[in-house]
């Protein structure tokens, strides 16, 4: 299979007062599509900058960034930060930790919000869409209530269902169980393991929690900013 | 209030149930609050006393189950629909949370503009020199086009107060807006607060931290579901929470005429004393007639403690001032026995008697009345 997602020789040093911090050194990596991908290390090992590289989010010292989704391979690092907002809108769904829901809108708003601001579907599509993402995530029933009536795992629910609004190929999340207790942590993890196998969503994910490690299609490890060399589990 | 106060926010009789497995519970058991136009008000109270319930009161999140709430005049639960309130919410409320809730895939810029779109308020060529001109006043012009997840987490709050002052509303309500913040970011904030407060916006802080309540105007304690009477609070910061709100149920009002006595002096004083609003006079009156004014204590000061705690007969007269006196009593009984069950409190107003007793032997050489 293809590769969907492409890092050359990626390099990013952030500028501090004490100096120059090299947060990831030379990181090549393939992704193929549908795979869940995991990345693993301790905090402050280069993980979220790995993703912002990925997503674009971040602009990188040095190196190539390809992404090849829905027939168009586009070279990230090269976009303009209104192209890369435009491009990311439709090709990534994006999901941290903190859930990041809007409290005064109900968890369908939330959704068709997503919708509303990249413009792919009309208002009448958005809200019937909404309704089958939620049910994607088992939470249908909650669709008209504020997102504070809800436990975290159910917003962690939502957040992924607003992350899939505009039907990106790619899914990237930051530690998205991170908040959350351990069973809850499970019913989400699942839910991720689900949209890539059943749907054939390609799911990169960072995460300090080295439990997971087995968990994933296949796992990788950044310490200080190198990813470790490969020892695939699965293989593609 | 007699004054020009007008009032920006108004609870009566705000009750509060919910119902689960266990059965029904009281959250809010009758809450009345009168929060005014350009105040800054800090709302206090340990977790589960009912402090964000009561905020979800005044931002319509919630419904009541009885009892009013008026905002801006507004009677926002009565016969208004759920769609309707979300309107007035936009129109009149900023919001600002822990957590901030900034959509993660829009710029700190575009996050500022949404509710402007949402509420469909200002040109739209006009709505991101706004947004800039706020993210400019909380200090983040040069990250404006970043996302949230490029900037600290303090500046992802401050981008959320801009977002909150999108449609300039007049009413900020803020839950533990600096939770989740270290010390400086928490000093900015709550300076950024003062600065719309002195534009004249209301605005209503849950907090759990001390060093922020006492840099609101008012701060309004919950316990139980029930709000602690501010001249108690004030009076005696020392109590626990319990017991406040004991003296909040047990203190009677009562109002003296300018120049009524309130305490004769040698009269037995079987009542603790808090002032409301005027003035008193502690006179000693000498023997050859003169007199001589020992003190004057105004709001959230208190008299009585000396006679109650020592026992006896008042050491002066205690009169109203010039202006009517509005006091809170406790009696005897009470006041000493919370005053043992508090020895933090005991020895606040202990020290508060020995100033008093100094005075007065200074003001009264001649008899050793304090060795009796």
């Amino acid at each position: 299979m293809a590769n969907i997602i492409e890092l050359r020789n990626v390099s990013k040093t952030y500028s501090t007062a004490a100096g120059d911090f090299p947060a990831l050194r030379n990181v090549s990596l393939d992704v193929q599509a549908g795979e869940f991908l995991g990345v693993v290390g301790k905090s402050g090992a280069g993980k979220s900058t790995l993703l912002n590289m990925i997503n674009g989010v971040d602009a990188l010292s040095s190196g190539e960034v390809v992404v090849s989704s829905g027939g168009a391979e586009v070279f990230v690092h090269a976009l303009s930060e209104d192209e890369k907002a435009l491009w990311r809108g439709r090709t990534m769904g994006v999901v941290y930790q903190s859930f990041q829901l809007l409290p005064m809108l109900t968890l369908a708003e939330n959704i068709t919000l997503a919708m509303d601001l990249v413009g792919d579907f009309k208002p009448r599509e958005s809200r019937a869409r909404a309704m089958e993402l939620l049910r994607l995530v088992e939470i249908e029933e909650h669709a008209d209530k504020l997102p504070t009536f809800i436990s975290g795992g159910q917003q962690q629910r939502v957040a992924i269902a607003r992350a899939l609004a505009n039907d990106p190929d790619i899914l990237v999340a930051d530690e998205p169980t991170g908040s959350l207790d351990s069973v809850t942590a499970d019913h989400i993890f699942d839910v991720f393991s689900r949209l890539a196998s059943e749907r054939g969503k390609t799911i990169v994910m960072v995460t300090h929690d080295m439990g997971l490690k087995n968990r994933f299609s296949r796992c990788l490890t950044l310490i200080d900013g190198e990813l470790e060399d490969e020892t695939k589990a699965g293989g593609a | 209030m007699t004054d020009e106060k007008q009032a920006m926010i108004e609870m009566r009789g705000v009750v509060k149930k919910f119902s689960n497995a266990a059965g029904e519970f009281t959250v809010l058991k009758g809450v009345d609050l009168t929060i005014n136009r350009g105040e800054f008000v800090s709302i206090v109270g340990k977790s589960g006393s009912g402090k964000s319930t009561l905020l979800n009161m005044i931002t319509g999140i919630d419904h009541p189950s009885g009892g009013q709430v008026i905002v801006g005049q507004k009677n926002i639960y009565d016969g208004v629909s759920e769609s309707q309130r979300s309107k007035w919410r936009g129109e009149n409320l900023g919001i600002v949370f822990q957590f901030f809730q900034l959509l993660p895939m829009l710029t700190l810029l575009e996050n500022v503009m949404l509710p402007m779109d949402y509420v469909n308020k200002y040109d739209f060529d006009e709505r991101p020199l706004r947004a800039m001109e706020l993210l400019e006043l909380v200090g983040l012009e040069e990250f404006a086009n970043k996302l949230p997840v490029l900037v600290s987490t303090g500046q992802q709050q401050l981008a959320a107060i801009a977002r909150a002052m999108a449609c300039d509303p007049p009413l900020l309500i803020a839950d533990e807006p600096t939770g989740n913040l270290d010390t400086r970011s928490s000093d900015t904030i709550i300076k950024l607060f003062q600065h719309f407060v002195a534009l004249g916006k209301t605005i209503v802080m849950v907090t759990h931290d001390p060093s922020l309540t006492s840099r609101t105007d008012r701060n309004v304690i919950i316990s139980d579901g029930e709000v602690i009477d501010e001249t108690i609070s004030r009076a005696l910061p020392q109590l626990r929470h319990r017991h406040m709100l004991e003296f909040t149920k047990l203190a009677q009002r009562r109002v003296y005429q300018p120049r009524e006595t309130i305490l004769s002096r040698d009269q037995v004083v079987d009542h603790f004393f808090m002032i409301r609003s005027g003035e008193v006079e502690v006179v000693l009156q000498k023997p050859r007639k003169e007199e001589v004014v020992l003190s004057r204590l105004g709001a959230d000061e208190f008299f009585g403690e000396t006679e109650l705690l020592r026992g006896g007969k008042s050491i002066a007269n205690v009169r109203a001032a010039g202006s009517p006196v509005e006091a809170l009593t406790i009696p005897r009984a009470d006041f000493v026995r919370v005053m043992n069950e508090s020895p933090i409190t005991m020895e606040a107003v202990g020290k508060i008697v020995q100033q008093r007793l100094e005075a007065r032997r200074v003001a009264d050489p001649r008899r050793s009345w304090w060795k009796r």
